[in-house]
C-alpha cells in the first residue's frame, strides 16, 4: 500500500514538476489522477479572475467541447460549494440535494454516482477544485484522499508558481515596451522627429495598424502639434473625444469600434495626454491585428499600457516644447544680434557724412545690403512741410551679392543700383495709403496681402508695385521727418515680423542722422542768408547814417541857400542892368542854383528818396523777420508767442519795415539773453483820424533803467559794447516816415513792450494805387485830402 | 488885398518870401512855427498859407492837420527843404508840395494860380 501511494506520489511529483508548459503538466496531472485512483473522470475548475465563478479548465476525457464549458458561482453545487469552504467532500448522488446542485455534472457524466471534491489551494489563496468522479458509489481511503489532498497541495504551489511567472513575463514585457518607448523618447529633442518615434513606437509596441498624436492648445483650440503612423482607418476618429469616465477610479479614454464598407470592424483606443499648462492632448492607437493579420479589439492591458505610455511621453513632449521655444529664443537673439550689429555699423558709418543726399544713400545701402538687412529694395520719402506731401528722395535696388564683401565697409564706396523716385509725391493725408498713415501716425506698418488696409497710393501707381512691403516712418523728437519702403518682391523672400522691428530701429537711427544732416544743410543756409542779411543791415546802417546826416545837412544848408539865392535874385532886380553889380549877383545866382542842383544829387544818391512801397501783410513782415532772428531765439531758448488779428494790408516799405521789427526783435532777445518769451501781438487801434495798425513787442527782460529811458530813440546811444546805436533811432525814423509811432512801456524787472501804431485806412483812400484790397468798412475819409 | 501867412522858422526865408510876395500885391503875414501860425489862422481871415513842415514847437504837419480842421477852405502850400516829404500821405491834405528853391517863380506862380479871382 505504502509503495502503491509513494509510487502515486512520485509520478505526480514528475508530472508537475516535468518542463512542458504548465497547463500541459495541468492536463497531465488530471489524467493521472484518474488513472490512478481508477474514477471515470477527473475535472479540474479554475478559479476565475474575479474570484466569482468556477470554469470547467481540465477534464481527463480530453479538449473540452464549447458546450461543455462548464461554470459554478461561487457556492453553488459541489464545485462551488467545495471553494467556499475550502473542504475536501465527497457525496453520493443518492444524498438528498446532491442530484440537483449537481445537474451540470450529468452532461460530463450522466450515471455518476460518486463525486470527490478537493480544494486546490495554499495557505492565501484559492486557484480552484479539483472533482473525481465515479459511476461506482464508494468512498476514498485514507491513503487515496492524504494522495489527492497532496497533489491538490503541489497544484497550488504549481498554479502560484505559474501566476508570478506570467506577472513576470508581462511586467518584462511592459518594462521592455517602456524601455523601447523611452529610448525613441531620448533619442531626439527635435519635436518632429520625437512625435514620429512616439506614434510608430506606441503602434509597434501595441501591434497596431496605426497611430495617431494631436496636442491642442486649450487657450486657442488650434491644433500646436500632430503626427500620425501607419494606417488610420477612415472610419475611426481622427482625434478621438475622450470625455471624462463617471468613475473616479478610472482615467478618461476612448474605445471606439466602427465598421468599414467591406465588413470589416475596425478599433480605436486613445487615452489623453495632460500637460502643464494650456496644452493638451490624445493619443490614440487603431486596429490591433494578430500574425494572422487579424484585427482585434484592445484589450484593458493595452489601454493601460497606453496609460503608462501616454505618462512617460508627456514628459518627452514637454521637454521637447521647451526646447523648442529655447531654440527659436536663441534664433531669434542670434538674429537680433545681427541686427543690431549691422545697425551698430551702419551707423558708425552714417556719422562719417553730414551731406543729406550722401547720408540717403548710405541709409538705402545699409537696408539692401546682404550683410546689413538685406531687403530687395528700399525708398526714402521725405516729407515737405511747406505742401504737406511725401516726396521720393532716394531709393535703391539689392546689388548682386558679391563673394569678396567683406563687411559693411563697402557701404563706403559704390553706388548701389538706383530707382528714380523724384517723381513720387503722395499728398499726407488719411485716404492716401501706407505711406501718408506711417507719418500721420508715426507707427511702422506691414502690408500683406491677407490685410485690408489699402496698399500703395495711386500716385505710385505704374511706378513701384509690390504685394508685401513694410514701411517704417523716420521719426525724430515726435516728428516724422518722412519714411522708409521697402521689400523683398524680387526675391520672394518673406518679411518676418521681426524684421520690421529692426528695420524700425535703424529709420530711428536713419532718422536721427537726416534729421541732423538736414539741420546742418538748414544752419548753413541760414548762416550764408544772416550773413548776407547782416552785410545788408550794415549797409543800410550806414546808409541810413549818411542819408540821415545829409538829410539834415540839406534842411541846414538848403534854408541858407535859398535865403541867399533868393535875396541875390532880389537884388539882381535892383541893380541897373550896366552895373557891374550885376555880374556879381549872377554869379550868386549860378553858384547857388548848382549848390542846389549838387543837393538834389547827393539826396538821391543816398536813397532818401528811393522807397518801395507796397501793399504788405503786417503779420507776414513780422514771420519773414522773426525767420531772420529764429537762430538767436534758439540759441537764448526764448519763446515766442504769437497773437495776431485779422488786420488789412499796409502800405509801406517792406524792407523798411522788417528793419524795424528786427531791430526791435535784437533789442528784446539781448534782453533776454538768459532766455525768456517774446510776444508779438497786433491789433486795430481805432484813433480820430482813423484805422491804425499797432504791433506790441514784449520781453521778459529787466527793463530799461530809467535814467537811460529817455535817450533810448537817440542816434548814436546805445547801452550796449557793440552795435551802433542808430537800432532804435532807425526805426523810429521810419515809423515817422510811414506816419506812424513808437512807444515804450518800461516796467522795471518785468520786462519792455514796444508798440509801432502804422495808419492803415486814410493812405489806401488818398492814394488809390489800386494795389492791396482792403475792405470798405475800415476805409475813413480823410481830413483835407487833396479834392 | 489878399492875406497870405508865411510860416517857417527860418527868419530869412520869411524875410525873402514876404518881400517878394508883397512886391506881387498880397498882405503877408509871417509865423514862425506852426502854433504861431494857428494863431494868426484863428484871427486874420487868411486866403493862403505857405507852411514850412520842419519847425519848433508845432510842425508843418500836425499844423496843416490843424488848419484843415479849422479852414478846409484854406489853401495850404507846403514848402520844404525836405524833397522826400512829398510821398508821405500826411502832406497830402496840403494843396501844393514845392522843394524850396532859390528861384521862387514857381512859388509865386502856385500863390498866383490859387488866388486869381
Amino acid at each position: 500500500m505504502a509503495s502503491e501511494r509513494a509510487a502515486f506520489l512520485t509520478q505526480m511529483v514528475e508530472v508537475l514538476t516535468s518542463t512542458v508548459s504548465f497547463g500541459e503538466r495541468l492536463n497531465n496531472m488530471v489524467h493521472l489522477l484518474a488513472r490512478n485512483l481508477k474514477v471515470d473522470l477527473s475535472l479540474y475548475f479554475g478559479l476565475d479572475k474575479a474570484r466569482e465563478t468556477l470554469l470547467l479548465n481540465v477534464s481527463s476525457q480530453g479538449p473540452i467541447p464549447p458546450h461543455l464549458r462548464l461554470e459554478f458561482p461561487l457556492g453553488q453545487g459541489l464545485v462551488g460549494e467545495t471553494a467556499r469552504t475550502r473542504k475536501p467532500t465527497v457525496v453520493h448522488r443518492q444524498q438528498p440535494g446532491v442530484s440537483a446542485a449537481n445537474v451540470a455534472l450529468e452532461k460530463l457524466h450522466p450515471a455518476y454516482q460518486t463525486l470527490a471534491a478537493f480544494p486546490v489551494a495554499d495557505d492565501n489563496f484559492l486557484y480552484g477544485v479539483l472533482i473525481l468522479v465515479d459511476r461506482t458509489e464508494r468512498s476514498l481511503s485514507a491513503a487515496e484522499r492524504q494522495g489527492v489532498q497532496l497533489t491538490c497541495l503541489m497544484l497550488a504551489a504549481a498554479l502560484r508558481q505559474a501566476i508570478v511567472q506570467e506577472e513576470a513575463k508581462k511586467r518584462i514585457a511592459e518594462l521592455s515596451v517602456l524601455f523601447e518607448v523611452g529610448k525613441a523618447l531620448s533619442s531626439t529633442v527635435e519635436l518632429d522627429e520625437l512625435l514620429e518615434r512616439i506614434v510608430s513606437t506606441t503602434a509597434k509596441v501595441i501591434t497596431a495598424r496605426g497611430a495617431a498624436l494631436h496636442i491642442i492648445n486649450t487657450a486657442t483650440g488650434e491644433t500646436r502639434v500632430s503626427s500620425r503612423y501607419g494606417q488610420i482607418p477612415p472610419e475611426s476618429p481622427a482625434l478621438p473625444q475622450i470625455t471624462p469616465s463617471g468613475a473616479a477610479t478610472e482615467p478618461p479614454y476612448y474605445e471606439g469600434e466602427s465598421t468599414d464598407a467591406t465588413g470589416h470592424t475596425h478599433y480605436c483606443l486613445a487615452v489623453p495626454l495632460t500637460f502643464k499648462g494650456q496644452l493638451t492632448g490624445t493619443l490614440g492607437v487603431y486596429d490591433k491585428f494578430n500574425p494572422n493579420g487579424e484585427y482585434l479589439p484592445f484589450d484593458p492591458e493595452n489601454r493601460q499600457l497606453l496609460f503608462t505610455m501616454a505618462g512617460v511621453i508627456v514628459n518627452a513632449i514637454e521637454n521637447a516644447l521647451t526646447y523648442q521655444q529655447v531654440e527659436d529664443l536663441a534664433e531669434r537673439n542670434e538674429r537680433m544680434v545681427r541686427n543690431l550689429t549691422a545697425l551698430q555699423e551702419i551707423s558708425q558709418i552714417m556719422l562719417t557724412s553730414v551731406q543729406e543726399a550722401r547720408l540717403q544713400e548710405i541709409v538705402l545701402q545699409g537696408l539692401t545690403l546682404e550683410h546689413g538687412l538685406g531687403f530687395d529694395r528700399a525708398v526714402i520719402l521725405m516729407v515737405d512741410e511747406a505742401t504737406q506731401t511725401l516726396r521720393g528722395a532716394q531709393g535703391a535696388c539689392r546689388m548682386p551679392l558679391t563673394s569678396d564683401l567683406p563687411n559693411l565697409k563697402a557701404l563706403q564706396s559704390p553706388p548701389p543700383g538706383m530707382i528714380p523716385v523724384a517723381d513720387w509725391e503722395v499728398p499726407l493725408r488719411a485716404d492716401q495709403g501706407p505711406l501718408a498713415l506711417a507719418v500721420l501716425r508715426k507707427s511702422p506698418y506691414h502690408h500683406h496681402q491677407t490685410v485690408k488696409e489699402p496698399g500703395l497710393p495711386p500716385a505710385l501707381a505704374g511706378k513701384y508695385a509690390a504685394q508685401e512691403f513694410f514701411v517704417a516712418p523716420l521719426v525724430v523728437k515726435d516728428r516724422a521727418t518722412g519714411v522708409i519702403l521697402v521689400d523683398n518682391q524680387a526675391s520672394g523672400r518673406p518679411l518676418e515680423p521681426e524684421r520690421l522691428h529692426a528695420l524700425q530701429m535703424f529709420a530711428t537711427q536713419a532718422a536721427l542722422v537726416l534729421e541732423n544732416a538736414h539741420l546742418y544743410s538748414t544752419i548753413e543756409t541760414n548762416n550764408r542768408e544772416l550773413l548776407l542779411i547782416r552785410e545788408r543791415m550794415l549797409e543800410s546802417d550806414r546808409l541810413a547814417a549818411l542819408s540821415s546826416l545829409a538829410s539834415g545837412m540839406a534842411h541846414e544848408i538848403r534854408n541858407p541857400l535859398v535865403s541867399i539865392g533868393g535875396f541875390a535874385r532880389r537884388i539882381a532886380k535892383l541893380v541897373e542892368p550896366n552895373s557891374p553889380l550885376r555880374g556879381y549877383v549872377e554869379v550868386i545866382q549860378e553858384e547857388v542854383t548848382r549848390l542846389e542842383k549838387l543837393l538834389r544829387e547827393i539826396l538821391d544818391f543816398t536813397g532818401e528818396n528811393l522807397s518801395y512801397y507796397g501793399d504788405h501783410e503786417l503779420a507776414k513782415l513780422i514771420e519773414d523777420t522773426l525767420i531772420l532772428v529764429q537762430r538767436d531765439l534758439d540759441g537764448y531758448k526764448i519763446k515766442v508767442l504769437r497773437e495776431f488779428a485779422q488786420l488789412p494790408r499796409l502800405h509801406c516799405d517792406d524792407r523798411q519795415m522788417k528793419q524795424v521789427f528786427y531791430n526791435l526783435f535784437q533789442n528784446a532777445i539781448q534782453a533776454m539773453s538768459h532766455g525768456g518769451t517774446l510776444s508779438i501781438r497786433t491789433f486795430p487801434v481805432e484813433k480820430s483820424d482813423g484805422l491804425y495798425a499797432a504791433t506790441s513787442i514784449s520781453d521778459t527782460g529787466s527793463g530799461i533803467p530809467m535814467e537811460v529811458l529817455h535817450n533810448i530813440f537817440n542816434p548814436f546811444f546805445s547801452t550796449k559794447d557793440y552795435g551802433t546805436g542808430l537800432g532804435l533811432a532807425i526805426a523810429q525814423r521810419i515809423v515817422s516816415r510811414h506816419y506812424g509811432q513808437i512807444e515804450v512801456n518800461n516796467e522795471i524787472g518785468k520786462g519792455v513792450t514796444f508798440i509801432v501804431t502804422l495808419p492803415v485806412a486814410k493812405y489806401c483812400l488818398v492814394k488809390d494805387v489800386g494795389q492791396g484790397a482792403v475792405p470798405a468798412s475800415v476805409l475813413k475819409t480823410p481830413r483835407g485830402g487833396r479834392q | 488885398m489878399k492875406k497870405i501867412l508865411v510860416a517857417d522858422d527860418e527868419m530869412s526865408i520869411r524875410l525873402l518870401y514876404s518881400e517878394e510876395l508883397k512886391e506881387e500885391g498880397y498882405e503877408v503875414y509871417q509865423a514862425a512855427n506852426g502854433r504861431e501860425a494857428l494863431e494868426i489862422v484863428e484871427k486874420i481871415p487868411l486866403d493862403l498859407i505857405i507852411l514850412d513842415i520842419k519847425m519848433p514847437e508845432m510842425d508843418g504837419i500836425e499844423a496843416l492837420r490843424q488848419i484843415k480842421e479849422k479852414r478846409p477852405d484854406l489853401p495850404v502850400v507846403l514848402s520844404t527843404a525836405y524833397g522826400e516829404y512829398k510821398q508821405d500821405f500826411a502832406t497830402w491834405a496840403s494843396d501844393e508840395y514845392l522843394v524850396k528853391s532859390s528861384d521862387l517863380e514857381d512859388l509865386k506862380a502856385v500863390v498866383k494860380r490859387y488866388l486869381k479871382e
